[in-house]
């Protein structure tokens, strides 16, 4: 009961200490992220994280069952957010069951009858479609790529100052074989008139505002002259399966590199534009200061300075998947430090690991190349030479010669965070 | 009768969370066969569902999981106006924000998404999140 409390207090003290210091210092160095799992199973963690930084590896909602899932965190339950725990991104393709969940709207889908839906090509086209699951599975070319879907917000928890938004930890990001039909090929069945401008996506997700209304309809363009147009595709499997009902059934977009908030799920609606979209959710979220990085401050927000521009392809990360920091290490043992890397703006080509926070960097192994869309799992052989303390970290880097900053962002929305990631782990005698 | 007290020893060994073993009975041990209640609580696996021919591909409901709002006065009136559109883990997923945010996001609630919150219970909205999801305020 003794060593209990102890723990407790030593918790408290660490949080108050390392994130309330850290703040007043305006260093918001967050030295390291505590684990998912945990040595103790009894204590729980605390409903809430704030207003310093998320210490912890994921969000801190409690483990919630919903269809066609494995346990996942909560966020919230209606409309539906959950996060994929950690432990699940050991592989470099997430399980269907494990992915994480993100809805904008109530009014989602239960059921759907494939005898009566559609998938409606439109707009500025010379011949609009109707088409069938059947009708997409047969008439046209199937294609696969790999590639993450990540949401927007991810790691959102970590802002300083925080922001409001869903607050997710590292864990709304997932990797799926994605299998369906080229954007493109629909397109050009349609015929798509000169003088369009931009595709708009809508799926069968619904709120209960007045109709046209921001909370009814989620919509989301691509510009027809960006060149992931050509790579997009309309996918009806997902890691060789039906899409699960809470991540788009029947099919979904997948616009790969891309930030999740273009991935349209229960797409049911593709309507070419002559004029830009310019709604709200285009235009007033999901948008990120035009700046380096997307990077800004509260003042500058307050002063009006900040021109904010539709947010797009996901900047380079890398994660610390094991060790977790759960249980301690003997001296000398030889470990294998195991994670993922991705980039939305060309391949990972390089990822360091280091044992001393940062100071010194050895490259990582890299696993198998799924394409450059997709996870790539990364692994280091580990042999600490003393006991204590210490703070391993992870940093990738892309073709492009982006590497991971080791500084954090800020923006209002809480969108792109891509800062160095960290782990502590104890390690202690063997003999 | 035997069989009633080891039973019964049982049950006090797991109630005083006492190791059955002394520590120096095998070599370098400190401590096993401990355990305590789970006051995490363990979570029920679903049933299967029913399927059937009919063109439909369906789920079950999606469940809530929405814990209590703090108690307190206007909590009431975010229950009825916040749950038209969202539940209120909205609210408590929240991390404490500021006064002045909580009053921005009701009012981007109402001009943005379109909340028809009459001004009174705005007001009330806003001092009711205020009172008890702030930096200062928050508790739970």
């Amino acid at each position: 009961m003794q060593e209990k409390e102890s723990g407790e207090m030593s918790r408290r003290f660490l949080l108050k200490t390392l994130g309330g210091g850290a703040a007043l210092l305006g260093l918001i160095k967050l030295p390291s992220a505590l684990a998912q799992v945990s040595g103790q199973a009894i204590q729980q963690m605390p409903s809430f994280t704030g207003p310093d930084a998320n210490p912890y590896w994921g969000a801190v909602g409690t483990f919630v069952i919903y269809p066609q899932k494995l346990p996942l965190i909560q966020l919230t339950d209606r409309p539906v957010q959950l996060e994929t725990p950690r432990h699940y991104f050991l592989t470099p393709f997430t399980p269907n069951a494990a992915f994480y969940v993100r809805w904008h709207l109530e009014g989602i889908p239960n059921a759907v009858n494939l005898s009566e839906w559609r998938l409606f090509v439109e707009g500025h086209v010379e011949k609009a479609l109707a088409l069938t699951m059947s009708d997409l599975m047969k008439r046209f070319k199937s294609i696969s790529i790999a590639a993450v879907n990540q949401c927007s917000g991810n790691s959102r928890s970590r802002f300083q100052p925080r922001v409001p938004g869903a607050q997710w930890g590292n864990g709304a990001m997932g990797n799926a074989l994605f299998t369906g039909v080229r954007l493109k090929d629909l397109l050009d069945a349609a015929g798509v008139k000169t003088g369009s401008l931009q595709v708009q996506f809508e799926g069968l997700e619904k709120g209960r505002g007045l109709k046209d209304s921001v909370s009814y309809r989620y919509l989301k363009s691509l510009n027809l002259n960006d060149p992931v147009i050509n790579e997009t595709i309309v996918a009806y499997e997902m890691n060789g399966e039906p899409l699960p009902m809470l991540n788009g059934f029947p099919v979904r977009l997948v616009v790969p590199g891309k930030f999740s908030t273009y991935w349209t799920k229960s797409l049911t609606w593709i309507r070419v534009l002559t004029e830009p979209d310019t709604n709200f959710w285009m235009t007033k979220t999901y948008c990120v200061p035009d700046t380096s990085r997307g990077n800004t401050t509260p003042k500058d927000v307050k002063d009006g300075w900040v021109k904010l521009i539709p947010v797009g392809t996901m900047p380079v990360r890398s994660f610390i998947i094991t060790p977790d920091g759960s249980g301690k290490i003997p001296v000398e043992m030889s470990v294998t430090v195991r994670g993922i890397t991705f980039s939305g703006d060309g391949r990972v080509v390089k990822v360091e690991f280091s044992e001393d926070d940062g100071t010194t960097w050895i490259n990582a192994r890299l696993g198998e190349d799924y394409g450059r869309y997709s996870f790539r799992t990364w692994e280091a052989t580990w042999i600490p030479k003393r006991t204590g303390s210490y703070i391993l970290a992870v940093r990738a880097t892309d073709e492009k010669g982006n590497t991971q900053p080791d500084e954090g962002v800020w923006n209002p929305k809480g969108y792109l965070w891509n800062k160095i990631e960290r782990q502590e782990v104890m390690v202690d005698v063997a003999q | 009768m035997k069989k009633i007290i080891y039973i019964l020893i049982g049950l006090l060994v797991i109630a005083l969370n006492k190791p059955l073993l002394a520590k120096t009975d095998l070599p370098g041990l400190v401590r096993s066969g401990q355990y305590s209640k789970g006051t995490l609580l363990s979570i029920s696996q679903p049933d299967a569902i029913k399927q059937s021919l009919d063109a439909v591909y369906s789920v079950g409901t999606y469940p809530l999981y929405t814990p209590e709002l703090v108690p307190g006065e206007g909590r009431d009136i975010i229950q009825g106006y916040c749950n038209l559109c969202h539940s209120v883990t909205y609210i408590t997923m929240q991390p404490p924000l500021p006064a002045a945010t909580w009053e921005d996001e009701v009012y981007k609630m109402i001009n943005t998404y379109g909340a028809l919150i009459p001004e009174d219970e705005t007001r009330q909205v806003i001092a009711y999140l205020q009172a008890h999801y702030t930096p200062e305020t928050r508790r739970q």
